[in-house]
């Protein structure tokens, strides 16, 4: 396997993680692909502990209360955790299972993001298995109401439409399963419940209620049995449609999006074989994605769009020394409030089929709050030992501030991606280094007032630039 | 509008120059007024329901014994069809508004709302996701690439000047997706604006001009960052002008308070009554998608359905009352849709499971009130395999007729073919 060069580990972080500083960059293993990308995924080997008692201090999920305290709690895991490519999973669950706080109570949907959190990397039957009996599961697709002899389908639904297979065979266009096998499937479900104990600190268990669970033979995909919903699980996770489902969705999510052409139907059929032979491991399958020619291809480089996630958690990553988000009682809940007005209300997707990607985050009024984003973070200036919030240092600044207007606006460029730009657009650019406000030209001298207006100024333009909203 | 366009430009952003200002949804190069002569201006308001409205206890069937058959709990009587106020709610000898609608009554009573029975499509899709996809695109073909009044847009719009379309929203609803025009997504007025540096603000608009200028590089048009730059530079270049012109809205309306609808509808009011050239707008209302406590358990004229359309009433009934005082009312369509009904026998968790075809509303003084198309029998033999209603009247002859008739549209072109006329304009 070749080694990566600079560009290479910049890229596999952008994706595997929320970018990358040079520091970052520099100390991925380079020598092979499989190295780097090991690094990333084995993050058990990680230790996350500064993140995990800063939060036990400051965000403990004890004393949450139903506001945006949990969502604000997991935006900060975003900005300040050790194992990026953990939260990247998290978040990619999540958005495969979109639940949503607007139906379903914080304390479960805590749970639910632990669940994810800690089955991320499982079997794929595993997993699906867990989200289905958590509570948060039973409560958003009103599972808990699903009985013998009235059957409610919106979980059987969704579970073959979103969660596992998708109407049609992402290869073959062919219909999936019938109305019918929703009816069928919706009673393989029926009876399934949880116990709670706690409001706040929520205790939780699985059961089925047996004089509610269907025992009937029913149809399924063709097949006669008294299937429940184990089995179901189990059938469904073993089904061809499912492994291409999974594998165009986790490689849209990671790499590029596919085409309706021979070429991207045998790249979804290569990461399928991937899935059955090795056991269904979403960990074996990402590693297989993660290493292949496919990703470290020009097609890959930039062809997606940041997320608000990757967008805000990369640029404080990136730009912002000490991070300081607070506590409960007084944290940087604003943080948050820019990931909901960039389309990304986390924890609370508008329905269950989760955010669309890519131009899916771009509207007039979402890309203004990315440059709002961007201006926010330049332009605070509130250096104070204690004060909550990102910023950027002026020493920050200072370190890639040359005396050439055009080597600054270079280094710059390089910081932030590395971004490839046209000769026009740093033109473009050292005209704004070296334009006084009345629109005369000025000769760039550097100095502290100059890094204080245009160097932030240039770098407020820099994360407006539409290549820096690429990823 | 207080001033023309271009006095306007320079007034909020004197250093840039002009030549940077350049066309799309908002402007045009060669006229700075109102494309629309007076006396002829046509808005249409979208109102999406989202999650699948039940349209069987939206417009109830009171005489079917079918109905409380597949409905014991959740069934509404017609001793129930009053609203609030004691004022019945029944419309015909079959059909009743649900008793939370008691203000629309009033405007159907006079009038004001056309209700077209039946509306749906051929092979029903029960995904909300795909069935949504349909209605926005307007389109039963498994390729849906825009949406049908962006297809229009791209027809009629393009190139006209000023600001023609909204949607009050914090996404793009696909209905006004175009692959020509940008369409501006506005969820709120306070914050629709670009802010730069408060230190500097005399470095403001070197700050915009570089940005305007860093959107319009050649940038490959169908691609991701070339998309970005398009909505990017529409933003900036739209959010200037946008601000300013809603200032001159006052209203002696008052609209009900904790009602999300009516907040958006008070937005469209004030961009309808200050903004002449726009003429598609759109509002959604999430929280539709009743498969659990529809209604109340101890209360079938309660809940969430009830909640939801008591709100839509109210909201409507503000807005129509605030475009009467504006001298607008005549020149406003509302039209309601949702991606489906829902199932006639009700599940046991007083709610209701994903169903197909169901009533939508038109509403405002151009519409000839009353019903329209037909309402599906919930005899057993009736009813598909999945145990739902079919369909009587295709939803997309709701919109050729209003492409046709409104927006002076071809309807032909937008939707592929033709479409029955259905006879409410």
């Amino acid at each position: 396997m070749p080694a990566l060069t600079y560009d290479d580990a910049a890229h596999l972080l952008r994706r595997m993680a929320f970018g990358g500083s040079p520091d970052e960059i520099k100390a991925l293993p380079l020598k092979s692909r499989e190295r780097a990308v090991d690094a990333l995924l084995n993050y058990e080997a990680i230790d996350n502990s500064a993140l995990e008692s800063r939060l036990q201090k400051s965000f403990n999920p004890k004393r949450f209360t139903p506001n945006d305290d949990l969502q604000l709690w997991w935006v900060i895991r975003m900005v300040l955790t050790a194992r990026p490519f953990e939260e990247k999973m998290t978040f990619f669950w999540h958005n495969h299972f979109a639940s949503a706080l607007d139906k379903v109570p914080y304390p479960l949907m805590y749970l639910q993001n632990q669940t994810l959190r800690a089955a991320a990397l499982d079997r794929f039957d595993a997993l699906l298995l867990k989200v289905a009996q958590d509570p948060a599961m039973l409560v958003w697709l009103d599972g808990i109401t699903n009985v013998l002899g009235n059957p409610n389908e919106n979980f059987a639904r969704e579970l073959q439409e979103l969660f596992t297979m998708g109407i049609r065979d992402v290869v073959t266009g062919d219909a999936n399963y019938s109305e019918r096998d929703v009816k069928e499937i919706a009673r393989a479900f029926t009876g399934w419940k949880f116990r709670q104990k706690g409001d706040k600190k929520v205790r939780v268990n699985f059961f089925v209620e047996e004089n509610e669970h269907d025992t009937t033979v029913k149809e399924i995909y063709g097949q006669q049995a008294n299937f429940s919903g184990e089995d179901v699980i189990t059938v469904i996770c073993a089904r061809r449609a499912t492994a291409r489902f999974l594998v165009k969705k986790l490689f849209e999510f990671f790499v590029y999006p596919l085409a309706d052409s021979a070429e991207d139907r045998a790249t979804i059929e290569k990461f399928a074989n991937v899935y059955f032979s090795n056991n269904h491991s979403i960990k074996e399958l990402l590693r297989a994605i993660f290493t292949s020619d496919e990703f470290f291809s020009a097609r890959a480089r930039f062809a997606l769009v940041k997320s608000p996630a990757e967008l805000i958690a990369g640029a404080i990553r990136l730009l912002a020394e000490d991070y300081n988000p607070g506590n409960i009682e007084n944290g940087d809940y604003d943080l948050y409030n820019q990931f909901r007005r960039m389309g990304l209300d986390l924890l609370n997707p508008f329905d269950v089929s989760g955010w669309k990607l890519n131009l899916g985050w771009l509207n007039t009024a979402t890309v203004l709050e990315r440059y709002n984003f961007a201006n926010a973070l330049l332009s605070n200036r509130d250096d104070s030992k204690h004060a909550i919030g990102a910023r950027v240092r002026s020493e920050t600044l200072k370190a890639h501030t040359d005396a050439s207007a055009e080597k600054t606006v270079r280094n710059f460029l390089e910081l932030l991606g590395p971004l490839a730009v046209s000769a026009q657009t740093i033109g473009l650019l050292v005209d704004y280094l070296q334009t006084d406000d009345d629109g005369t030209p000025v000769t760039f001298a550097v100095n502290d007032d100059i890094i204080d207006k245009q160097v932030r100024g240039l770098v407020y333009l820099l994360m407006c630039l539409p290549e820096f909203q690429m990823n | 509008m207080p001033t023309n366009r271009r006095q306007f430009i320079k007034q909020s952003l004197t250093a840039v120059s002009a030549s940077l200002v350049l066309p799309r949804i908002f402007f045009s190069t060669a006229r700075a007024d109102s494309s629309q002569p007076a006396g002829s201006r046509r808005v249409l308001v979208i109102i999406e329901l989202s999650g699948g409205n039940d349209g069987l206890n939206m417009v109830v069937p009171y005489t079917d014994a079918n109905y409380f058959k597949l409905r014991p709990t959740l069934g509404i009587k017609d001793t129930e069809l009053k609203d609030a106020q004691g004022n019945s709610t029944i419309i015909s000898n079959e059909l009743g508004l649900h008793p939370a609608m008691g203000k629309l009554k009033q405007m159907y009573d006079a009038g004001k709302v056309a209700v077209v029975l039946g509306a749906g499509y051929p092979d029903p899709s029960g995904s909300h996701f795909e069935s949504a996809d349909i209605w926005h695109a307007g389109k039963r073909d498994d390729v849906r690439i825009d949406g049908w009044l962006g297809r229009y847009a791209d027809q009629a719009l393009l190139g006209r000047p000023g600001l023609t379309a909204i949607a009050v929203d914090d996404r793009l609803p696909k209905t006004l997706l175009s692959t020509k025009v940008v369409v501006p997504s506005v969820p709120n007025f306070e914050d629709y604006g670009v802010q730069t540096d408060d230190n500097y603000p005399d470095n403001r608009a070197n700050k915009l001009n570089a940005l305007l200028a860093l959107h319009q590089r050649g940038f490959d048009v169908g691609s991701f960052v070339g998309n970005e730059a398009r909505i990017g530079f529409d933003a900036i270049n739209g959010a200037i002008q946008f601000r300013a012109a809603l200032g001159g809205y006052s209203s002696t309306v008052t609209y009900p308070a904790n009602n999300g609808l009516a907040d958006g509808l008070r937005m469209l009011a004030q961009v309808i009554t200050t903004i002449p050239d726009v003429s598609l707008l759109y509002l959604q209302m999430g929280g539709f998608d009743t498969h659990s406590d529809q209604i109340d358990s101890n209360n079938k004229l309660a809940g969430q359905q009830a909640g939801l359309l008591q709100e839509f009433s109210d909201a409507i009934d503000a807005f129509y009352r605030d475009l009467i005082e504006h001298d607008l009312a005549d020149k406003v369509l509302m039209l309601q849709w949702s991606e489906f009904g829902r199932r006639p026998n009700e599940n046991n968790s007083f709610g209701t499971d994903h169903g197909t075809a169901a009533p939508l509303l038109v509403i405002g003084d151009a519409v000839s009130g009353g019903l329209y198309g037909q309402q599906p029998s919930l005899a057993p033999t009736d009813l598909d395999d999945a145990e739902n209603m079919k369909f009587a009247v295709d939803f997309r002859s709701v919109y050729a007729t209003i492409l046709n008739k409104w927006l002076r549209g071809d309807a032909r072109q937008v939707l592929g073919r033709d479409f029955e006329d259905v006879g409410f304009l």
